[in-house]
C-alpha cells in the first residue's frame, strides 16, 4: 500500500514548512511529514491541546503563520508521523511512515529532508540526574506546554538559547537560580557587527539580559557548571570560572537547564548517499548542498538548520530556496527568489552557531569518571581506555563499547567521543566522521514495523546448498 | 520589581485536569499534554533506571530522540515527551 | 616512503581470514603486514549476526566448522562466545521434512543434531509460538559478538607484534619481487600478498588482472533494545529465513538472509524495509512477545560467494607469490580456522586439512 506524491517533506519547521508551501504554490502535490502533532518544528512548536489560550510569543506568533498558511494550502499534512526508514525505489523515494501504531509507505519522486537541529550538552558529573534537561528540551516544554521545569532552574550554556531559556522561565512564572554561560561579554561584543543586520532580533536578545540583571539573577559570564548534584532529582550545582583554578560557587536548584550548541542531523542524508564535510562555524558535521538545497543525489534536497546551523529566519528563507528550486527541477516555471536575504540572515545564524564552538575549557569538565553516553552507562575513562588499545574512529568505539549502541543512537555521545578521539590521537576533528548511520531513524516497535503477516506469503528461497 | 519581561502565568488557561496513574501512583495532569509535562509540574523527574546501573533518569532532550524518557503504556515502550495525558491512562516503568 | 626491507607478507583485508593467516604465518617467522581500507574487522567480520551454528553449515565443511567451534570457544569472552545451544524450527510439514533430510545429512558428517519432541522445545523456550511442527537442537551451537571482531584482532595483532594500517585501501598492486602495493599512507613492499579482502575480492584481484567468480549477498541484521528474557538459545528456522539470539545484555539479534542493496563496490549495502519487515515479521512468528520490543538498528553485511558456495583458499592462479583467502560459507565460524590453514600453506607447511583451490572449476560441485 502506497500513496505517490511529487514532493515528499520531511519536517514541518521553518524550513521544511515554507519549502512545502512554495512547491505546492507551484501546483506540485506535496506531502509534509512531521512527527509532532501540529507543524512548527523546534523553533515555532505548536502548544499542545491542553493549551486552551495564552498570551503570544514572536515564535507562537511565526509558527501559528505558518500553521495557517499551510491549512489554507494544498499541502498534505501528516502529523504524528514517524519516518523510520527513506529508500530509493527505481524513480521514486519510499518513505516508511509509522503513525498510529502501524506502518504504511509513501512515495514521492522529490525528497526533501528539513530534519533540523539536535542539541549537544558537554557531559558533566551529575548530567543523567533527573532535572537535568537540554536548553532546546526546555523550549520545547515551554512551547507545547507552557511547563516550568521546576521551580527553580539554573541555565547554562552557550549562544543566545541560554538567555532565551532563561527569560522564558521568568515569562512563565518561574525563578532562576543563575544564568552560566561559557561565552564572555567580549565574545558577544565580537558577535556584534554580525547581529548588527537583524536589529529586532538583538533587542530582544539585550532586554532578555537587562530583564535578568533587573531581577538580580546572578550571569555568570565565561563561566560552565562543573557538576550537578542530587540523586533521584537535582538539588544543585557547582559553578566554575572557565580555564582557572576556580573552586566554583554553588547554587541550589531543584532542575537545570544546560546546552553547547546545535548539531546538524544528517543521519537521513548520511544514510542516502550524501557527502559530509566538517565545519565547526555551522556546527560539526554538515551535509553537502547547494544553498538552495539541491545535492548531488538525484531527487534528494536539503533544506534548514539540517544543512548547517544558520537559526530558524535563514531556515525559512531557505526553505523557499528549495521549495522554488525543486519546482523549478520539476518542470514548474517558478520565480527563483534572490539569495541575498537568506545571506543576510544566515550571516546572523553563523555569528550565533560560532558563540557555541566547541572550547577545550568546556570539554575538560568532563572527569574521567563522568558519563558520556547516557543509553549504556559509559564513562569517559571507558572510551579513554578503549582508544589507547587501538579505537581510532566512532565506529570503532562504538563496535568496541557499545557507544551508540544504545536506543539513542549515538546522538547524545558520538560528538564528546569524536573530541575525545581527537585529543588522545592528535588527528583534527575533520578526521574522525561520526558513526555509520542505521536506519531505522527512531526506534520502532516491532509489531508496527513488521505490520500484517501472512506466513503463507513467505518467499521460501531455494535451499541453501547442502 | 519593574520586570521587563512580564508574567504570564496568569494568563495561561489550561484543559481539565485528570487522573492518571505512573508506576502505581496517582497523578494529576492535563488532558492532552505530554506525561512529561504533567510529570514534571508533579515533581516527579526520575522515569526510569539506566538500563545498565539503574541509575535514575529522566526527560532529556524532550524531543523524541534521546530516549531518556521511555516508559510503557499498553505494553509498549513510549516516549513521556511524546505521549498525552489522557483520563485514567496507566502508564509503567521499563523494567 | 618505501620500507628498506619487503615484508615475508603483505595480507590486504583486516577481517578475521586476514587477521588469523597474520597470527599464523607470524608464529611460523615471516614477517607480516595488514591492511585494511577501513578499520580491523568493520566488513562482514565485524557484522554479521553471529551465529555459531553447525546447523547451517554445508555437509562438507563440518569438519573445519567443528573446528571453527572450539577456537571460538576459546577465544571467549574477549568475542562474546557463548554455547547456548541451538533449535532449527519447521513451521509446516513440508519444511518438517527438509529440515530432518537435512538436518540428518550433517549429523551423519559430525554435527551432534538431534530431532526434539515439542515438549521439550517448550521447557527449553517457553516464549516460542506454538505453532512449532518440528525441531532440531545441536548442543555445540551458540554465538559470538561479531561486533568485537575488530577490537579482538586489534588486540591479538599488537600483542604478536604484527603491524597494521587501517585507512589503508590498496589501490594499485605492482608483480614483482617483491610486490609494491600503492596506498593513501604510502607504497608496501612485500615478498608475498594475501588477498582477504572478502566482498572486495573481485575487485582487487582484478588489480592483478585475474577475474574471480565472486558474487556478494547483501544479508541485512536487526536489533532490538534491551528486552527481559524471551529466549536462551539460537533459533533457527528450516529455510534460513530466520536466525535469532538474545543476547546477555537482553537485546535481540535478528537475521535470516533478507537481502538489502548496494554491491560493494558502490560501497556499503543498504537496508531494504521491504525485506526488513517480512525478516521481523518472522521473528514475531516464532516469539510472539517480541512484537512489542522496539528495533533500534538494522544493517547489512556483504556475503562473498564463488558460483560453487565452497571456499577460495590457496595460490592465486597465474600470480606467483599471491594467495586469496575467502568466500567460506560460514565464514564468521569457519574463519578463525581456515586462517590458521591458510598461514601453514603459506608457510610450506602441509595443513591439517585440505585447502580449496582457486584455480578450480566453480561450475562443478567439487572442493
Amino acid at each position: 500500500m502506497s500513496t505517490h506524491h511529487d514532493i515528499a517533506v520531511i519536517g514541518a519547521g521553518p524550513a521544511g514548512g515554507n519549502a512545502a508551501l512554495v512547491a505546492a504554490r507551484a501546483g506540485l502535490d506535496v506531502v509534509l511529514l512531521d512527527e509532532q502533532p501540529v507543524p512548527g518544528g523546534q523553533v515555532w512548536r505548536g502548544k499542545s491541546p491542553s493549551i486552551h489560550s495564552a498570551p503570544q510569543t514572536p515564535e507562537s506568533q511565526s509558527g501559528d503563520a505558518l500553521r495557517q498558511a499551510l491549512t489554507e494550502s494544498a499541502v498534505e499534512q501528516l502529523t504524528d508521523a514517524r519516518v523510520w526508514d527513506i529508500r530509493r525505489q527505481d524513480d521514486r523515494w519510499a518513505l516508511q511512515v509509522l503513525r498510529n501504531g502501524e506502518s504504511h509507505e509513501v512515495a514521492a519522486s522529490a525528497l526533501i529532508l528539513a530534519t533540523g537541529a539536535r542539541e549537544y550538552v558537554q557531559p558533566v558529573p551529575g548530567w543523567t540526574t533527573p532535572g537535568v534537561i537540554g536548553l532546546a528540551g526546555a523550549t520545547a516544554l515551554f512551547k507545547q506546554s507552557l511547563t516550568l521545569p521546576g521551580t527553580r532552574t539554573v541555565v547554562s550554556g552557550t549562544g543566545p538559547l541560554v538567555f532565551y531559556v532563561a527569560s522564558e522561565i521568568r515569562r512563565l512564572g518561574g525563578e532562576v537560580a543563575a544564568v552560566v554561560t561559557p561565552n564572555t561579554r567580549g565574545e558577544w561584543a565580537r558577535a556584534l557587527p554580525a547581529m548588527a543586520g537583524q536589529p529586532r532580533l538583538l533587542g530582544r536578545g539585550a532586554l532578555w539580559v537587562a530583564d535578568l540583571m533587573l531581577a538580580r539573577v546572578p550571569i555568570l559570564w565565561g563561566h560552565a557548571i562543573s557538576e550537578v548534584f542530587g540523586g533521584n532529582s537535582v538539588t544543585g550545582v557547582r559553578a566554575r570560572r572557565l580555564g582557572e583554578n576556580d573552586p566554583g560557587q554553588e547554587f541550589s536548584a531543584d532542575s537545570v537547564c544546560v546546552g553547547h550548541g546545535l548539531i546538524p542531523q544528517i543521519e537521513a542524508a548520511q544514510m542516502l548517499g550524501v557527502h559530509i564535510l566538517h565545519d565547526p562555524a555551522l556546527g560539526g558535521w554538515v551535509p553537502e548542498v547547494q544553498p538552495d538545497g539541491a545535492t548531488r543525489v538525484d531527487g534528494l534536497y536539503l533544506t534548514g538548520d539540517g544543512c548547517g546551523i544558520r537559526g530558524a529566519t535563514a531556515a525559512a528563507l531557505q526553505g523557499v530556496l528549495t521549495g522554488a528550486r525543486v519546482a523549478r527541477d520539476m518542470g514548474k516555471s517558478t520565480h527563483m527568489p534572490s539569495l541575498r536575504p537568506w545571506r543576510r540572515a544566515a550571516k546572523f545564524g553563523r555569528a550565533m552557531t560560532a558563540l557555541s564552538q566547541p572550547r577545550a575549557s568546556v570539554a575538560a569538565l568532563t572527569t574521567d569518571e563522568t558519563i558520556v553516553c547516557r543509553c549504556e552507562s559509559l564513562r569517559r575513562a571507558d572510551i579513554l581506555a578503549e582508544i589507547a588499545i587501538g579505537a581510532q574512529s566512532t565506529n570503532a568505539v562504538k563496535s568496541g563499547r557499545r557507544a551508540g549502541m544504545g536506543p539513542c543512537g549515538g546522538k547524545y555521545c558520538q560528538t564528546a567521543i569524536a573530541a575525545l578521539i581527537a585529543a588522545q590521537t592528535g588527528k583534527p576533528l575533520s578526521e574522525i566522521a561520526p558513526p555509520t548511520p542505521r536506519p531505522p531513524l527512531r526506534p520502532v516497535p516491532l509489531s508496527q514495523a513488521a505490520g500484517d503477516f501472512d506466513y503463507d506469503d513467505l518467499p521460501i528461497p531455494k535451499p541453501a546448498p547442502l | 520589581m519593574i520586570r521587563l519581561v512580564p508574567n504570564h502565568a496568569p494568563a495561561i488557561r489550561r484543559s481539565e485536569k485528570v487522573h492518571f496513574t505512573f508506576d502505581g501512583q496517582s497523578y494529576e495532569g492535563h488532558v492532552g499534554e505530554s506525561l512529561v509535562s504533567a510529570l514534571t509540574r508533579a515533581g516527579h523527574l526520575s522515569l526510569r533506571g539506566a538500563p545498565v546501573d539503574g541509575a535514575p533518569r529522566g526527560a532529556f532532550c524532550c524531543m523524541g530522540l534521546c530516549q531518556e524518557c521511555a516508559v510503557i503504556v499498553d505494553g509498549q515502550v513510549v516516549e513521556a515527551c511524546r505521549t498525552d495525558v489522557s483520563a485514567d491512562l496507566v502508564v509503567e516503568r521499563v523494567r | 616512503m618505501t620500507q628498506a626491507i619487503p615484508y615475508d607478507i603483505a595480507i590486504i583485508g583486516g577481517g578475521i581470514m586476514g587477521c588469523a593467516t597474520a597470527l599464523r604465518v607470524a608464529e611460523g617467522g615471516m614477517t607480516a603486514i595488514v591492511l585494511d581500507q577501513g578499520d580491523l574487522g568493520q566488513g562482514a567480520s565485524g557484522v554479521n549476526a553471529g551465529t555459531l551454528s553447525l546447523q547451517i553449515k554445508r555437509v562438507k565443511l563440518m569438519p573445519y566448522a567443528l573446528r571453527g567451534h572450539h577456537l571460538w570457544e576459546q577465544m571467549g569472552d574477549a568475542v562474546g562466545f557463548a554455547k547456548t545451544g541451538g533449535f532449527t524450527l519447521a513451521f509446516t510439514p513440508r519444511e518438517a521434512d527438509m529440515l530432518h533430510e537435512r538436518q540428518t545429512l550433517k549429523a551423519e558428517a559430525g554435527a551432534p543434531i538431534e530431532f526434539v519432541a515439542n515438549n521439550r522445545l517448550r521447557d527449553a523456550e517457553p516464549h516460542l509460538t506454538h505453532k512449532v511442527q518440528a525441531a532440531s537442537f545441536c548442543a555445540e551451537d551458540g554465538y559470538a559478538n561479531s561486533s568485537l571482531t575488530g577490537r579482538y584482532y586489534r588486540g591479538r595483532l599488537q600483542d604478536a607484534n604484527i603491524p597494521y594500517r587501517e585507512g589503508c585501501k590498496v589501490t594499485a598492486i605492482k608483480e614483482g619481487a617483491p610486490f609494491e602495493l600503492s596506498t593513501p599512507q604510502g607504497t608496501i613492499r612485500a615478498t608475498r600478498i594475501l588477498l582477504a579482502a572478502g566482498a572486495w575480492l573481485k575487485p582487487l584481484a582484478a588489480l592483478l588482472n585475474v577475474d574471480l567468480p565472486v558474487n556478494a549477498r547483501v544479508n541485512t541484521v536487526s536489533v532490538t533494545e534491551r528486552m527481559p528474557p524471551l529466549i536462551r538459545s539460537v533459533i533457527g528456522h528450516a529455510t534460513g529465513l530466520l536466525t535469532m539470539k538474545q543476547k546477555a545484555n537482553g537485546t535481540v539479534l535478528i537475521g535470516g538472509g533478507w537481502q538489502g542493496r548496494g554491491t560493494p563496490q558502490e560501497g556499503r549495502g543498504t537496508v531494504d524495509a521491504h525485506t526488513v519487515r517480512p525478516n521481523l515479521a518472522l521473528a514475531q512468528y516464532a516469539v510472539p512477545a517480541l512484537g512489542s520490543a522496539r528495533v533500534l538498528r538494522s544493517w547489512t553485511g556483504f556475503e562473498a560467494n564463488v558460483p560453487d558456495f565452497y571456499p577460495l583458499a590457496g595460490p592465486l592462479p597465474g600470480v606467483p607469490g599471491a594467495f586469496v583467502l575467502g568466500c567460506v560459507r560460514g565464514g564468521y565460524t569457519i574463519g578463525p580456522y581456515i586462517g590458521q590453514l591458510m598461514g601453514d600453506s603459506i608457510l610450506g607447511r602441509e595443513p591439517e586439512m585440505p585447502l580449496f583451490d582457486p584455480g578450480r572449476d566453480f561450475e562443478k560441485d567439487t572442493a
